[in-house]
């Protein structure tokens, strides 16, 4: 029984980890929206707006597989820190990417938030 | 110098190891691209060393790119290690070049790299190199039969245990005793249209693979 109990648990984990990235791409896109962003303020938009997680070290290959994808496109801007930054932006293909996303979001999440408010209102 | 210099020098350093690691392993990256990864890295590493440094009250830390060594260790460590980050970019640029070369040799390197990293890449690159080897029979075959027009070519013969067996014959040494040669002069032409068709319809399955799996790759390993 107890097996069975930590094998859920860790079942759930994975599933929590699942979620989450599958929410990733969206979640870049996103962040985008308003404006072009370098990867370190991407991280932080990220870790301010949403409880999304992102390891340093997936950023930069994920921002350069959405710039393969021709979902974002990126230039060098000079800053006042000594060093250039490489800043994204969304290209046309990518708004129009992430409004779908985001629409499909908001239809899901919906539907799913009434299927689970019995659930919510018993605990 | 002062101890902040020394400290200053000490971490730029770290840095440098840090990076000439991740650019050693980017192989297959192209030039350009591998200096706008490691330059890009080289500008995280900065911001957040001298975020770190400035949160943690270091006096060091807070003149304008001055770097601390804890501020660097944690900007470092945030990246994790070369090997790995050089990894997840490698696949994905040596996946790419694949789609875009359609060549089959960047497409047999690019599966030997995936296959090393999950086990649907590992029954493509089986498959694939099932499909071109077979390709490349075809082909050997149909030049074979130019320069041994009596012995190359598809032969049927019977074999000890009463039945037939069918091979590809290069043409050394005798004919099979019995056996005939299926398709005599004909192995040249569909020699060369079967083999060259089962190695482009090869590279367009594994590519197709390629192409699904680049399409989860978005989502980074867990």
């Amino acid at each position: 029984m107890k097996r069975a109990d930590a094998r859920d648990l860790e079942t759930g984990d994975k599933w929590e980890i699942q979620l989450r990235k599958g929410c990733l791409e969206l979640a870049f896109l996103a962040a985008l929206w308003d404006g072009k962003l370098y990867g370190l303020e991407i991280l932080r938009r990220l870790e301010s707006d949403s409880d999304l997680i992102v390891s340093e070290g997936t950023v930069y290959p994920l921002l350069s597989r959405l710039k393969a994808l021709g979902l974002v496109q990126s230039e060098w801007v000079e800053s006042d820190a000594g060093h250039p930054r490489k800043y994204y932006a969304l290209t046309s293909a990518g708004r129009q990417r992430v409004r779908q996303m985001a629409g499909m979001w908001t239809r899901f999440s919906s539907s799913m938030s009434r299927l689970l408010a019995p659930l919510v209102k018993g605990k | 110098m002062t101890m902040s210099d020394d400290m200053s020098g000490d971490a730029q350093q770290r840095i440098e190891t840090y990076l000439s690691k991740l650019r050693q392993r980017l192989r297959g990256v192209s030039d350009r691209d591998a200096r706008e990864i490691v330059e890009e890295l080289r500008s995280h590493i900065m911001d957040k060393a001298a975020a770190s440094g400035k949160s943690s009250g270091e006096a060091a830390g807070e003149a304008h790119g001055d770097l601390t060594s804890a501020g660097v260790d944690a900007a470092l460590a945030g990246l994790g290690s070369p090997e790995e980050l050089a990894s997840q970019y490698i696949t994905d640029d040596l996946l790419a070049q694949a789609e875009v070369s359609r060549s089959p040799v960047r497409t047999l390197k690019s599966l030997f790299r995936w296959s090393s990293l999950s086990v649907a890449g590992f029954f493509v690159l089986l498959g694939s190199i099932g499909g071109y080897f077979f390709g490349a029979v075809f082909v050997l075959v149909a030049v074979a039969k130019l320069l041994h027009p009596r012995t190359a070519g598809l032969w049927v013969f019977p074999n000890g245990s009463g039945d037939f067996e069918m091979s590809f014959r290069l043409g050394f040494g005798s004919a099979p005793a019995g056996g005939r040669d299926v398709l005599g002069w004909w192995i040249v032409p569909i020699g060369w249209l079967v083999g060259c068709g089962l190695v482009m319809l090869t590279t367009y399955i594994a590519l197709w693979f390629v192409r699904q799996y680049r399409k989860s790759l978005v989502l980074p390993p867990a």
